[in-house]
């Protein structure tokens, strides 16, 4: 007999809801992507598409622009070319963030030198400053800076905003550490350097993966900073391009569906190639 | 600089070695240490007496606050560990996750910048003598924990370091396993002859596998001797109650003297004092001594021999027959309150539970000690 106790009931419902929750919006975009533009606004609505077509991606993809909405997306390629900014922006960002966070967190969290715990909270502590309220500085600065709309520029102020978070998980992530494998290098002949990059760095592997996935999400998220910091496609990402396709008078559903869609994906892969690590690390036990 | 870069002895020397952790608490107490070339001396001692300490010290992973270290004839109390030419072995061995076995073991010498071919014969020799060569390929996570502890070892012995460190090797594999190992840690000892220190709170470990015996109580060193020597004549309580199982029954007794006749009186049972531990026990004669007996030198009366033995009156509180012997729990008689006694009798030994019986004693081997100061005396 199987037993079904109202807590395990309770607990499909939650997890269900939950799943519905996060899930319904991604159906219903990709149900909306492959529709064309008259069976989306169609009342009443037509959930599956009577008339399933790629049409959408291919306007996307091809640049071609066989049909745009609002008419504030003019070039041709626009697209790809937000695509490619997301991800070089990302991918530079990325790796400067983890270099960066890994080696401070690395000297945070091992060596003892004087002021360590006063400078580590004094940076932990600014990511709890909300980015709203510096926006403006920072803007200041970086039109001094000659670096509005530039990828650069962004690029810079993502690796401030996002490395003391993520400096602060290097540094919890080396603390359950072991610290014997790092002694036992000392005195098999290494420097703290050397100990650090042969033995305590491979050591750190599951943690860096992680890391790199929470920061490729963080910044290919970013939406606020780029909308503020950018002004042509030559270097607007995705989040900020994709707004543009909500005209005034009208808008292409369709279109806007596939844009989504295309922007979720690259993070998506990367969130499920890496997820047994960040489980790992948001737990703390990886 | 006057400061002579060479200390007389080669082996591990440590001369009044101090350390204060930040905050004021004194791990380690004005220590002096000497382990000799070839010899393997265990540093043995309850958790928290800073046994590892001194190892981390030695080691050069734990500064010294006051004091010097010296190994192999250098002096090596400022130098960076990678200078000091130690090997260490650690309590959950510290291999090289990432690495295969031969890596980890080869590990040292790749540092030290010894070409490839040179290193391949010596981890090969080193895997040899510990039986682990089919395991070089292996990862450390696919091998179990005297595997793993055979090649925390094979990565010490494979650089000939000049002193080899040992921080309680042997404390997370099973029984079996550890005696196994401990015979194993032994004849590679010998057969590399570097000065070893050995840490372990096991006092079997401390017995079975040190030529010398370092006990260590709270940063003190207690007493340093050969098992024999810590076991026959323990300098004070602590080592008397540290060394031997099951520990030491120490008995407070009053000692009575009327001419010739010497007595010590514990739980209303008088029991004659040899006349060779008379002259140290003269200052307290009518005072109150602490008597040390231990469990196994007690016996049921069938075993005993009136002119060696003296008589104790107990209650059997408790047995529990180990096949070979029988441990005896007993509360002396006329004792308020009662104090527990631990026998260690043969197997044979009939005893029965909640019934008052008589206990040898074997007078030739009463222990001594100043209830005061805890020091033996003798």
């Amino acid at each position: 007999m199987i037993r079904f106790p109202t807590a395990q009931l309770l607990r499909i419902v939650v997890i269900a809801a939950i799943l519905l929750w996060s899930l319904a919006p991604i159906g219903l975009g990709v149900l909306t992507s492959l529709s064309t533009q008259t069976d989306a606004q169609a009342i009443p609505a037509r959930w599956l598409p009577p008339h399933a077509t790629l049409d959408s991606y291919r306007s996307l993809l091809g640049g071609t622009g066989d049909y745009r909405a609002g008419g504030t997306v003019s070039e041709s390629g626009a697209f790809t070319h937000a695509l490619w900014n997301s991800a070089s922006i990302t991918m530079l960002s990325t790796l400067a963030i983890l270099c960066v966070a890994i080696s401070a967190g690395y000297a945070f969290a091992r060596l003892h030198f004087p002021g360590r715990g006063a400078l580590f909270w004094a940076i932990v502590t600014t990511t709890v400053v909300p980015v709203f309220t510096v926006v403006l500085a920072l803007f200041g600065l970086l039109a001094d800076a000659h670096l509005i709309d530039r990828k650069l520029g962004l690029v810079l102020v993502f690796v401030s905003t996002t490395t003391p978070l993520a400096m602060w998980l290097v540094h919890n992530h080396v603390k359950q550490l072991p610290t014997e494998p790092e002694e036992a290098a000392l005195l098999d002949g290494c420097t703290s350097w050397q100990a650090f990059w042969h033995v305590a760095l491979p050591q750190m592997r599951s943690g860096i993966a992680a890391l790199s996935a929470i920061v490729v999400l963080l910044v290919w998220g970013e939406f606020l900073i780029p909308l503020l910091l950018t002004s042509t496609n030559a270097s607007k990402p995705v989040t900020v391009l994709i707004p543009e396709y909500i005209g005034k008078y009208t808008t292409n559903y369709p279109l806007l569906a596939a844009a989504g869609m295309l922007a979720m994906l690259p993070p998506t892969v990367v969130a499920l190639v890496l997820n047994r690590h960040i489980r790992g690390m948001l737990s703390g036990s990886s | 600089m006057d400061r002579p870069d060479t200390a007389s002895t080669s082996g591990i020397v440590l001369e009044r070695v101090r350390k204060e952790f930040p905050g004021g608490v004194v791990a380690v107490r004005d220590l002096s240490l000497t382990v000799e070339p070839g010899e393997l001396v265990v540093l043995v001692g309850p958790s928290g007496s800073g046994k590892t300490t001194v190892l981390r010290m030695v080691a050069g992973l734990e500064t010294v606050t006051a004091g010097q270290v010296s190994i192999a004839g250098r002096i090596v109390t400022g130098l960076a560990p990678r200078h000091r030419n130690v090997a260490m072995v650690f309590q959950n061995y510290a291999l090289y996750a990432h690495m295969t076995v031969r890596a980890n073991i080869g590990f040292a010498l790749k540092m030290a910048g010894m070409p490839n071919h040179e290193i391949r014969t010596r981890v090969n020799q080193a895997a040899n003598i510990l039986g682990i060569t089919e395991l070089l390929d292996r990862k450390p996570r696919q091998l179990s924990g005297g595997q793993r502890q055979r090649v925390a070892m094979g990565r010490a012995i494979v650089r000939e370091p000049a002193a080899f460190l040992m921080d309680e090797p042997l404390s997370n594999l099973d029984a079996t396993l550890r005696v196994e190992m401990r015979a194993e840690i032994t004849n590679v000892h010998q057969r590399i002859g570097a000065p070893t220190l050995y840490v372990t709170h096991d006092q079997t470990e401390a017995m079975t596998m040190g030529n010398r015996v370092a006990i260590l109580h709270q940063g003190t060193l207690e007493q340093i001797g050969t098992p024999m020597e810590l076991y026959e004549r323990p300098v004070n309580v602590f080592v008397a109650g540290f060394i031997g199982s099951p520990a030491m029954n120490l008995l407070p007794a009053t000692l009575d003297s009327s001419g010739d006749h010497w007595y010590a009186t514990v739980g209303g049972c008088r029991l004659p004092i040899p006349p060779t531990a008379r002259a140290a026990l003269r200052p307290f004669a009518g005072h109150d001594i602490l008597l040390g007996l231990r469990p196994e030198d007690l016996v049921s009366t069938h075993d005993m021999r009136d002119s060696e033995h003296g008589i104790i009156q107990a209650t059997v509180a408790r047995t529990e027959s180990l096949g070979s012997e029988l441990l005896v729990y007993l509360s002396l008689n006329g004792d308020t309150p009662s104090r527990p006694l631990t026998a260690r009798l043969d197997r044979r030994a009939t005893v029965h539970q909640d019934t008052p019986t008589r206990i040898g004693v074997n007078l030739q081997r009463l222990y001594f000690f100043n209830p005061t100061t805890g020091a033996a005396i003798r």
